[in-house]
């Protein structure tokens, strides 16, 4: 077996297939992925070459892999998996990483926390309700691990429609997500697609960027119109009982979960097309109230009338926002090259620019045509960049200052992201990561964490009849007999009652305890160590953060990272002490486990002189301590 | 970074090591560092202003507060006002029914009607309440709780200086001023500081050991990495052993309260958080910042907005009136801020909705010099517009500064040597409202 076979093996499990299934076009072949990061260094040496820079070095075979790993998996490398990739000399070995890597389940893990990231994603609809987003949340989660086209995913959640729960359809939740606040939620869609920032237009006329007021309602026009499927009947029915305690009787109780778990997660229709000016409207161009039909500014022009409800003005806005658009494609790859780089092309990474106004116009226009080459696959983008000499770099030990153009220059040193680095000490008591508990999705009805109906109605099917409902005494019939049979024990065969008794207690969802961070509830609880490290609350875009407080510190000497790793006998880091027979190897060990790399000569030196004497205190102490770096902590 | 790098770099000697070990966090040879940069006197500042208060309480009602619902009622507009009645208080105006016990205590508030912003997004409206500027893609401006800290220094050396509850990390971030004037977030108020002690399975030769590896293998990392942000983890390391030290820890637990008090204040989140907020005044935390989020009432404003003013209402009353009783008030000030309010049009196809609105909107103001039952500018009939004395978020903060005693005019230059101000930048700088204080 050549040692190249040999990598394969323990990397991939034998299975040494291309990444993607050779496509039509023949582009995401290995040779063809490999080309295309060619080209791309080829336009990033050209910037070099005419500021006349010198090119960054390449970094080793450690720094490598523990920047692989942490920015494509999200997750620093095992003891395994770091030994193999270190300890066999192979030439190809770095584009086989990639290849794991990209194939890994960490890969996916690591996807969704950034999409989940990006679209605000919660488990909970509702505050203080228990209102379940969990069809969309299996929607977003299902749609990165099968790798879906970017376009076509952000195509279903823009032309969204029908009942969130109906299987399959859980993109409704998009809208959901920002119920109430239909205008936020465009603005929102603009800057996580097109790079527009309309924010402030929603109000006024911006003083900081081009677009005005009527601008913001031409593009609301098109995403206006997200009623409920027949709205109102659900509240005549709930007023037919005129009584004050009706919230607190069985029956009032299961109309308010019925309204917030599957009236709340309908849309009638797909875009009126035309929106009315509001009533503080300002400026000349219009009048407060007035009928307007939408209107683009950007890439293709589309119209929709101002004289009738289209119907369908959201599937005409999503093809245009999708086909063809110059900013989709471009903010497409700005975002890409900065979680690949850890640059954007340019800042801030939503704000479109034109491809002339980039550090290199060809590189842009290269980058932008591949990504529509390349279909949207995210993944095979990715790929391309992972295989460029610019993503080996080394990092650029200077000081990160916000304005400089960082793309091509090297790596920023950064701290690991708040999931980064839970899902790193993850991998410090797990032997396999990525093989944890999932999220969890279940179309069973589930009503005061109990199953009700098993083998006999699904959320999806009862949401059909529930919202098919229009007038509001068959509604209230229905419920009626729908609480009769949920306290006569949901009836049903007694096959079904064997199914109920397999179904979990409460509904299944997000995972505890030890799983990738992805698969915890989203956000995670106030006060959970994900928190204290910057993840994101999901209130606002872009709220996550990776500056340093006191109480992370707190949580590294005396919290999670002794509790989890350090005193815990069988966390995977100790597979260290078993793996290496002499003090000097166990200590190595436990450096690939931690730092992903060996020590080197002085620090092994002052290891076996100052720390190791052999007893199980002395390597806990390593272990506790090499968390405890900030080479740890950070990305190079 | 390129391994061999380790081999260049300096030995690792044992002498090397033994002088880092010592150097560690041996708790006195901390002292005078710390001392110097923070704790003790602040960055030699002109006292200016009211300078009664010595700290401040920031209640951050996140989401945009309805002031129509809550301190700035329309009793004559039912169109604009909807069901909310209005109700008289012991001080000189009224404020919604929602807010009961509040009421009572209206002698001691100042409410400001007439708040007015352009931010009407979320996070460009939390990002100025916070910072006095709006979010640029080049600097991170400091929060309010970092500018008090940084310019009036800290009381209690062990402590931090700015603590926070409930809030998130990026809304109350040092931004340039760097982490050792960053607040510490608390998840759980309950719950403490979490992690302050030592964990039993670890000794403490063990603790001390452990942090003087990690010193030492860290040497040659930051000759490589000089950034702040690698620089923020080490002054932080200091600090958290410190902090560890303290013989002031307990304020941190506001389970040794009585349950009495601890059920005057509500047993949720946000209670818990004003409770635990007086606990770290009264043991010399300068700036505590309690967040009460959920006002986003586009859906259903009546029913959410009386939910989240139920929990504000019992704490706000219990924590002004706990501080009175403690001789407390007149050194705090309390503060009760939104990033912008809500509009006068109900939007019935959203359940009776309220949507953004910048243009005007409320805050309070109690204790810390200010003089309580009075109200300050007011809106139009219909809450739409400010009609008399309009309060910029800037002049708000500036106000904030002005009961510190601290020159919210004075510049401090970020590191790359922008100027910098509490009160904002200069064509918006803040004007104090000196009126409102007694």
């Amino acid at each position: 077996m050549t040692k190249s076979k040999i990598l394969c093996v323990l990397l991939l499990g034998g299975v040494a297939a291309p990444l993607v299934a050779q496509s039509t076009k023949d582009l995401k072949t290995s040779v063809a992925l490999k080309k295309a990061a060619y080209n791309v260094d080829k336009y990033v040496s050209e910037i070099f070459r005419r500021k006349k820079l010198a090119v960054p070095k390449v970094v080793d075979d450690p720094s490598f892999l523990r920047r692989s790993f942490l920015v494509a998996a999200g997750r620093i490398p095992t003891l395994e998996e770091a030994s193999s990739f270190l300890e066999i000399e192979d030439p190809a070995k770095r584009e086989i990483l990639t290849q794991y890597l990209l194939q890994s389940d960490g890969y996916r893990s690591h996807m969704q926390n950034y999409v989940f990231d990006l679209l605000r994603a919660k488990d909970n609809n509702r505050d203080g309700a228990q209102a379940y987003a969990a069809p969309y949340m299996n929607f977003v989660q299902k749609s990165v691990g099968k790798n879906i086209p970017w376009d076509q995913f952000a195509h279903s959640l823009i032309s969204a429609k029908g009942i969130a729960w109906e299987d399959g359809n859980g993109a409704v939740g998009y809208y959901i997500r920002d119920k109430g606040m239909p205008l936020d939620n465009l603005a929102l869609t603009m800057q996580i697609f097109t790079g527009e920032r309309l924010e402030c237009a929603q109000c006024h006329d911006s003083p900081t960027n081009k677009w005005e007021r009527m601008d913001f309602y031409e593009l609301a026009a098109f995403t206006h119109g997200q009623r409920e499927i027949n709205e109102g009947v659900w509240n005549r029915a709930m007023r037919s009982y005129n009584d004050e305690d009706f919230r607190r009787s069985d029956i009032g109780r299961l109309f308010y979960w019925l309204r917030d778990n599957i009236h709340y997660g309908t849309i009638a229709d797909q875009g009126a097309g035309r929106i009315k000016l509001p009533s503080d409207y300002q400026y000349k161009d219009g009048d407060p109230g007035e009928m307007i039909g939408g209107r683009t500014h950007f890439g293709k022009k589309i119209r929709s009338s101002d004289r009738r409800d289209s119907g369908k003005s959201r599937i005409e806005f999503a093809d245009w926002m999708t086909k063809d658009n110059p900013n989709f494609n471009y903010i497409a790859v700005n975002r890409m090259w900065e979680r690949v780089m850890g640059s954007p092309l340019t800042y801030p990474v939503d704000v479109y620019v034109k491809p002339e106004k980039t550090a290199s116009p060809p590189l842009t226009n290269y980058l932008t045509r591949l990504m529509v080459d390349l279909d949207y696959d995210l993944k095979a983008f990715q790929n391309v960049l992972f295989l460029t000499k610019t993503f080996q770099f080394a990092a650029n030990p200077k000081a990160f200052e916000a304005g400089v153009p960082q793309a091509f220059n090297g790596r920023q040193l950064e701290r690991m992201s708040a999931e980064q680095i839970w899902d790193s000490l993850v991998t410090l008591v797990a032997d396999k990561p990525d093989n944890l508990a999932k999220r969890k999705f279940s179309n069973n009805i589930y009503y005061n964490n109990k199953p009700i109906l098993v083998g006999e109605k699904t959320m999806s099917d009862l949401a059909k009849e529930v919202v098919a409902i229009k007038d509001p005494k068959i509604y209230r019939e229905y419920a009626e007999a729908l609480l009769e049979k949920i306290k006569s024990g949901g009836g049903g065969s007694s096959a079904s009652k064997d199914m109920m008794m397999m179904a979990a207690k409460s509904r299944p969802g997000p995972a505890n305890g030890i799983a990738r961070a992805s698969e915890l509830s989203a956000p995670a609880p106030a006060g959970h160590f994900l928190r204290e490290f910057g993840q994101s609350d999901r209130e606002l875009i872009e709220s996550s953060t990776k500056e340093a407080n006191v109480a992370q510190i707190l949580e590294i000497m005396n919290g999670h990272v002794e509790k989890m790793v350090v005193a815990n006998k069988g966390a995977s880091v100790y597979g260290a002490l078993e793996k290496g027979s002499t003090a000097a190897d166990k200590a190595r060990y436990i450096y690939y486990a931690i730092l992903s790399r060996p020590p080197s000569s002085s620090e092994m030196n002052m290891l076996m002189r100052d720390v190791i004497d052999g007893s199980k205190e002395s390597y806990e102490n390593l272990v506790a301590a090499l968390v405890q770096t900030h080479e740890f902590m950070f990305i190079q | 970074m390129d391994n061999s790098s380790f081999n260049k770099a300096d030995d690792l000697g044992r002498r090397q090591f033994m002088i880092n070990a010592a150097r560690s966090y041996l708790g006195v040879s901390l002292a005078p560092m710390l001392g110097a940069g923070i704790a003790g006197s602040a960055f030699g500042q002109k006292q200016v202003g009211g300078a009664k208060a010595e700290h401040v309480i920031f209640l951050n009602m996140g989401g945009g507060m309805s002031h129509l619902d809550t301190f700035d009622t329309k009793p004559g507009n039912k169109e604009a006002q909807g069901p909310v009645e209005s109700i008289d208080t012991s001080g000189d105006f009224q404020i919604s029914q929602y807010l009961p016990e509040s009421a009572k205590i209206g002698n001691k508030m100042c409410v400001i009607n007439s708040m007015t912003s352009k931010q009407g997004a979320h996070s460009q409206g939390q990002y100025l309440l916070h910072r006095s500027y709006s979010p640029r893609g080049t600097i991170v401006h400091p929060a309010l709780g970092a500018w008090v800290v940084r310019q009036k220094g800290r009381k209690n050396a062990t402590l931090p200086g700015f603590v926070t509850a409930n809030t998130s990390p990026a809304v109350s971030s040092p931004g340039f001023f760097g982490a050792q004037f960053g607040g510490v977030p608390l998840g759980r108020p309950d719950e403490g500081l979490k992690n302050s002690t030592r964990a039993g399975s670890v000794s403490e030769e063990d603790f001390k050991k452990r942090l003087a590896i990690a010193d030492a293998l860290n040497k040659t990392f930051e000759e490589n990495y000089q950034t702040p942000a690698v620089k923020a983890y080490d002054s932080l390391y200091e600090e958290a052993v410190k902090l560890m030290q303290s013989k002031d820890l307990e304020a941190f637990d506001i389970n040794k309260e009585p349950g009495s008090v601890q059920n005057s204040y509500g047993k949720d989140r946000f209670g818990q958080g004003c409770l635990l907020a007086r606990r770290l005044v009264e043991s010399g935390v300068r700036f505590i910042e309690v967040s009460h989020g959920g006002w986003d009432t586009h859906y259903d404003n009546f029913t959410n907005v009386e939910n989240r003013a139920k929990t504000l209402d019992k704490a706000f009353s219990a924590l002004v009136a706990d501080l009175d009783k403690r001789g407390l008030l007149e050194s705090t000030l309390v503060v009760i801020a939104t990033e912008f309010g809500r509009t006068p049009r109900i939007v019935e196809e959203h359940n009776s909705g309220r949507d953004h609105h910048p243009a005007c909107f409320s805050a309070v103001m109690a204790g810390g010099g200010v003089a309580g039952g009075q109200k300050y500018g007011e809106t139009d009939e219909s809450g739409a517009r400010v009609a008399k004395d309009p309060v910029t978020i800037q002049d708000f903060n500036a106000t904030i500064g002005y009961a510190l005693g601290i020159d919210h005019t004075q510049v401090v230059s970020s590191p790359s040597g922008r100027p910098f101000r509490l009160g904002g930048a200069e064509a918006e700088l803040g004007k104090p409202i000196s009126s409102i204080f007694g």
